[in-house]
């Protein structure tokens, strides 16, 4: 009889330990911000972990592009600052180099999930500062030039042999410009926003120079090629006011025949391009000149406020071990080599992906540096200033690398 | 107390209290931030330092940085045209339309009712929606000038540098109309009919009617409008953001947006204060305008 | 020409211009009703194809819009009432007297509305987290908004009360009224048509306010309808038919209401508070 109150009064007390263990667990709370909607994946992931029974709660909030960098510095100024973050890539630098994030580097030394060692170059320099690990890309992406075949093949192009070379591509524009039928040759975006600047860089690292050396000569050609092309009116003059997403739709209404944009279009359009299309690297200034390409796309980061760190890289773990699902779920490029992508059994969309796949290898990353809303402003006042005609493309870029070092030096 | 108590019930006090619960709210709500804005256009500012008053001093040269900004001197042409051709266009057709319904014909009390419907369309719908009409390849205005003969090839209303700032301006004109009629109705309402008759039996004609009676009538109703009209306009930040973010080549650049954009594109804090600043001297000399107007006014 | 025929002519004018002046508002609705490839259509048609009508049924549910309307709805409500509250009397008290602090007052109510909410928000935001209104997001919203609002009611307010006529009052004081009495019992009911005219206008700005509300209320649950417009927006959209659905149904209600009481809005506004 004793016994068996003892055994009860234990029993008892282990229920009662394991509900007080379980009650606290509970207890952990961790708020994610991130632009992902119910479409992509960080909103899905984030619900995932949270249902998981691991005593912990994910709170989501979904916030605008745009508003990234300013709600969340006004949010870590005034304490409120989430624990996880989705940050664009040439903004990491910014929040690293101030110590708002978490250096996770002894982390992930820890760590069975995450292995810097299996993520790309490119988007591993993005999270790093000083040697230092602040982040964990979350996926990545790059910029190549699909192609209306059928307008190809109107125009008696050969649909197999897009062009190859910066003069084949404004030929071609030439060729498939048809202004009667309102069809622009090319599409592209040189909006004053990041956007602009993500696509010209490509165009000067393949001709020798960079964004801290804007006035190389290759540099200058480019741009002037750039102004060639809106002059002769092979793409719409709205380039300089629209973003990517934008001049991608006018080729999917089979407005322009060309458009220079990136992997997040395949979905919408496999759904909405009434014609066959394909996709090729980005043209080089040359034969033979070498490659590159712009790095995109999203890193996680833990705010360095966060009373909660252990949890909250758990919850990164959580979406790391995920990437194999990024591209079939969600059509977004992991941004890590040891993850196989399966075929989708989608010819047009299993063709495009070795084509960007191949394209990611040649993507640099824009910085990192801490400045680099200021840089990038700098590139995008140049294009739009000699795009323009308010200057020449030499002067314009000129101005731009005097602005660019003053935030160097 | 006893005394404050009974003034407040009686006599001034009770005015005072009114005006002192507003204008403190007011000064609370808006005058803090505005001398937040102040506060900083002097200092350096870390973008992880916005929580704090207490900052580096840097004297005068955040103004210095904004003065010698190659884009300073377009920006601000922008802003006076900007703020002038809203005004005088917002101005000029309210006006007509206030007039035209003071005919008074069948209908004209719905009808009129109609314009006032850009007052309760959020800023945000009605820029999306001119983003849409301006738009160059596929935009309805250019189908209908086109239409219409008036244009040989489409206007890049966002695109092109010499008429964004107007495809902007057209925008901000339509959003203006409805506030502008209305008070200006409001204005016409509140002359006396006699004055016409007399001036009538005098044999003035309607041009001098209007010049005699009506505009000297409308006086402190104008300056009024005009001060309200140039706060909407130097607020005005959506129609920006939606149609032409400014561009291209800052070509529809004004100072509200250029200050937006050094805070929250480049993250230099301290420079769009700086140019708030600005925008809050040139508001100071428009509020002593409306506020000498209403000397005119004539009380029922 | 007859009277009859000035007032046609008249009328068919005033339509014509009605038209030509509403067309963005038909062009958001015709917008809503076109299918996603019909809205590139050039050239543009004017009439929907064939009309979606299930474009709103699926933005209602999908976007959730119930519970943003409702919150949209709070906020326009709380920050017309408090308006209201804050504002009649300062009207009034500006439109009594005629003298340097007049001038002043005015000046200020109308100064400290200079920058746009864009500009405003940052220090706003610093304030309300260090008092803590940031843990009552719609009251916050509320009382920034408010302060936002309150120079054009005040503007238009006092206009109102320019119109009652200072003998009225003076006699209720001769009659043994106190001033309190005077104010509540001639002035304000003189004046009550202008200032529930001005508070539906005030009521009408507040339902479209988003930047506050934007940066304020983080949770999804207490954002207004603005703001799940703006998150609708962002900038990889092609959904511009269903944006144009939601935009539809966030200003038709408040259209409808104002189709209903345009009359009285205009009278309220045109005709003083004795005529």
């Amino acid at each position: 009889m004793g016994m068996v109150r003892g055994l009860l009064g234990a029993a008892a007390l282990a229920v009662g330990s394991a509900l007080m263990a379980s009650t606290a667990l509970a207890q952990t709370t961790i708020t994610v911000w991130s632009l992902d909607d119910e479409n992509q994946p960080a909103l899905n992931l984030a619900r995932e972990f949270s249902e998981m029974d691991n005593g912990i709660t994910v709170v989501y909030r979904e916030i605008q592009f745009d508003d990234v960098v300013s709600e969340s510095m006004r949010a870590f100024a005034t304490g409120q600052a989430p624990d996880i973050i989705a940050v664009d890539n040439p903004e990491h630098a910014l929040f690293a180099a101030r110590g708002a994030f978490l250096d996770i580097t002894d982390m992930v030394a820890e760590s069975d999930v995450i292995d810097p060692d299996s993520y790309f170059p490119g988007p591993l320099a993005s999270v790093m500062w000083e040697g230092r690990l602040f982040g964990v890309p979350k996926a990545t992406n790059t910029i190549a030039l699909y192609y209306n075949k059928d307008l190809f093949r109107a125009a008696g192009l050969d649909p197999d042999s897009p062009p190859e070379t910066w003069d084949e591509l404004v030929e071609t524009a030439r060729t498939l410009n048809d202004p009667a039928n309102n069809v622009y040759g090319l599409a592209f975006s040189a909006r004053a926003n990041e956007e602009g600047t993500f696509q010209f860089l490509p165009w000067a690292q393949m001709a020798g120079g960079g964004y801290d050396n804007l006035n190389a000569p290759g540099v200058v050609e480019a741009l002037e090629l750039w102004k060639t092309i809106l002059d002769e009116r092979l793409a719409s003059p709205d380039t300089l006011t629209r973003g990517q997403w934008d001049s991608t739709g006018t080729f999917n209404s089979g407005n322009a025949a060309m458009v220079i944009s990136g992997p997040w279009e395949l979905n919408r359009m496999l759904a909405e391009a009434q014609f066959d299309w394909g996709v090729a690297l980005l043209p080089v200034p040359h034969e033979g000149a070498e490659r590159s390409s712009a790095m995109g796309d999203f890193n996680w980061a833990i705010f360095a406020t966060s009373k909660h760190p252990e949890e909250a890289f758990q919850a990164l773990e959580y979406f790391a071990s995920q990437d194999p699902r990024l591209f079939p779920e969600w059509g977004q490029l992991p941004a890590r080599a040891d993850v196989d992508l399966p075929e989708t059994g989608d010819a047009l969309k299993d063709a495009a992906l070795k084509v960007f796949l191949e394209q990611l290898q040649y993507a640099q990353p824009r910085g990192p540096h801490p400045e680099w809303p200021q840089i990038s402003r700098a590139i995008q006042t140049a294009i739009q200033s000699a795009l323009t005609g308010q200057m020449s493309a030499q002067a314009a870029l000129d101005q731009a690398q005097a602005t660019v070092d003053g935030i160097l030096n | 107390m006893k005394r404050i108590i009974s003034g407040l019930w009686d006599g001034k006090g009770f005015d005072i209290a009114l005006v002192v619960v507003a204008l403190g709210f007011l000064m609370i709500f808006a005058g803090l931030p505005l001398i937040y804005n102040v506060v900083m256009s002097f200092q350096k500012v870390d973008i992880f330092s916005l929580g704090t008053f207490a900052r580096p001093f840097a004297g005068f040269d955040n103004y210095r940085a904004i003065f010698a900004d190659p884009i300073f001197v377009p920006v601000m042409k922008n802003t006076v045209i900007f703020i002038v051709a809203s005004i005088v266009g917002q101005f000029i057709i309210g006006f007509s339309l206030a007039l035209f319904f003071t005919l008074d014909f069948p209908g004209s009390g719905y009808l009129r009712g109609l314009f006032l419907v850009s007052w309760v369309m959020p800023g945000l719908v009605v820029g999306a929606i001119w983003n849409w009409i301006f738009a160059g390849d596929f935009g309805v205005l250019n189908f209908a000038l086109r239409e219409l003969g008036l244009i040989g090839g489409n206007i890049f209303w966002r695109s092109d540098t010499n008429f964004s700032l107007w495809a902007v301006i057209i925008a901000n004109i339509w959003l203006g109309t409805s506030f502008n009629m209305i008070l200006l109705s409001v204005g016409l309402a509140s002359i006396p009919r006699d004055l016409y008759e007399a001036a009538e039996l005098d044999g003035a004609n309607a041009l001098q009617r209007f010049w005699t009676i009506t505009l000297p009538m409308m006086r402190a109703t104008i300056g009024a409008i005009i001060a309200l009209g140039l706060i909407f306009t130097l607020q005005q930040f959506d129609l920006f953001a939606a149609i032409t973010s400014g561009g291209p080549a800052n070509s529809s650049n004004v100072a509200q947006y250029w200050a937006w954009e050094l805070s929250f594109r480049e993250y230099d804090f301290a420079r769009g204060a700086t140019i708030s600043v600005l925008m809050i001297v040139l508001v100071m000399i428009a509020s002593v305008v409306y506020v000498r107007s209403t000397r005119y006014e004539v009380r029922g | 020409m007859t009277l009859e025929w000035r007032n046609r002519v008249l009328v068919v004018i005033a339509l014509g211009l009605a038209a030509l002046y509403l067309f963005p508002l038909y062009w958001m609705y015709v917008t809503s009703l076109k299918t996603g490839s019909d809205i590139f259509a050039t050239p543009p048609d004017f009439l929907p194809r064939d009309a979606k009508w299930g474009n709103y049924g699926y933005v209602w549910t999908s976007r959730g819009m119930a519970s943003y309307m409702w919150n949209s709805i709070v906020i326009a409500s709380g920050t017309t009432a408090l308006t209201a509250l804050l504002g009649t009397g300062c009207a009034y008290v500006l439109a009594r007297y005629r003298n340097g602090w007049i001038d002043v007052a005015l000046f200020l109510v109308l100064m400290l509305q200079v920058l746009p909410a864009s500009l405003m928000i940052t220090p706003i935001f610093v304030g309300f987290s260090q008092v803590g209104l940031l843990d009552t997001p719609r009251l916050a919203v509320i009382l920034a908004l408010t302060a936002k609002t309150m120079p054009f009611f005040v503007v238009l307010v006092r206009a109102t009360f320019m119109s009652v006529p200072a003998e009225l009052e003076e006699a209720a004081l001769v009659d043994g009224n106190s001033r309190i009495g005077a104010f509540f019992s001639i002035a304000l009911p003189l004046a009550r048509n202008g200032i529930l005219v001005s508070a539906i206008l005030i009521f009408m700005q507040a339902f479209g306010e988003y930047v506050y509300s934007k940066s304020i209320i983080q949770s999804p649950t207490l954002q207004p309808a603005s703001v799940g417009l703006n998150s609708f927006m962002g900038p990889n959209t092609f959904e511009w038919n269903n944006i144009m659905a939601y935009a539809a149904i966030y200003v038709t209600p408040i259209l409808a209401v104002f189709v209903l009481l345009q009359r009285r809005i205009v009278a309220g506004l045109t005709s003083g508070a004795l005529k």
